[in-house]
């Protein structure tokens, strides 16, 4: 735990300064010597964010295996039954998902796998927010620009 | 001890702090040094916003996709009102105004969505 929370705060320090030095340089001309400091600080941060995942990685398994458990339990429980009724049609590749294994053509009957979609989506991400597991927004940044280009900083 | 002593006394200064983020977010014009903490309020107001028109579009009832598209129109009408004339904050400093008006949307439209069919199957649906 404290492991997780020193990385945790290590990753948050270094994409929040990276992300300040992108900017300053970003409006200055390149040099060759400041480009390789941000790549060092860019290394620095990926070997962190590295070794922040091998800590998560244990608890994802655990979450992951009871949310997969949880699932399979309700869908025996909530199979072939309508748990609401949509105030909306959903758009035919959603109809898929929120008209699951219902009968009948009426659309506006919604499945257990939809809300629980939607209450995932709402409810789980709040309340990592709330409890501080959700990761910081420098540390999305940079995340991303690693899959990316990164597009330029600044006006 | 000492560890019971030092976190209690950080749970003290978080309630603190949270207490005078409320505060700003409820003060005109206030002032903003650390963008996370403007960019938290405007996330959590989402939140609430999308609750309460999932709720009230519930009990309407408003249908189909013109509660969608009135979901997005007042959502964004009220965020942009809130921080450019209310807090009045340079969207600059920020990435620009789409990065505001993106704060925490996807998860309020979830949460307007949820609260929209459970208030509406609850009062509606047979």
């Amino acid at each position: 735990m404290e492991k997780y929370k020193k990385l945790k705060s290590e990753v948050e320090k270094q994409s929040k300064k990276l992300e300040k030095q992108k900017e300053a340089i970003g409006t200055e001309a390149s040099e060759r010597s400041l480009k390789k400091k941000l790549e060092r600080q860019e290394e620095k941060l990926k070997t962190n964010n590295r070794d922040l995942s091998m800590v998560k990685m244990k608890s994802m398994f655990a979450i992951g295996f009871a949310f997969t458990a949880l699932l399979s339990m309700f869908n025996s429980i909530f199979d072939g039954r309508v748990v609401a009724r949509l105030p909306f049609v959903p758009i035919s590749w959603l109809q898929s998902i929120s008209h699951r294994n219902l009968l009948g053509e009426d659309y506006t009957d919604c499945s257990f796998i939809f809300l629980y979609i939607l209450c995932t989506m709402s409810i789980r991400q709040n309340i990592q927010k709330i409890l501080g597991f959700a990761p910081s927004r420098a540390a999305n940044k940079q995340g991303s620009g690693f899959f990316s280009t990164p597009t330029p900083v600044g006006k | 001890m000492s560890n019971v002593k030092r976190k209690s006394g950080e749970k003290i200064s978080s309630d603190l702090s949270k207490m005078a983020t409320l505060a700003k977010a409820f003060t005109a014009a206030s002032d903003w040094p650390d963008k996370d903490e403007f960019l938290d309020v405007i996330y959590w107001f989402r939140q609430i916003i999308g609750l309460v028109i999932g709720i009230a579009w519930g009990i309407v009832p408003i249908k189909g996709l013109l509660g969608i598209v009135l979901f997005f129109a007042v959502n964004m009408a009220v965020i942009y009102v809130y921080f450019s004339i209310f807090q009045k904050v340079d969207e600059e400093d920020y990435g620009g105004i789409s990065e505001i008006l993106k704060e925490g949307l996807m998860t309020s439209f979830a949460t307007f969505l949820v609260a929209w069919i459970i208030v509406y199957s609850a009062l509606y649906a047979d």
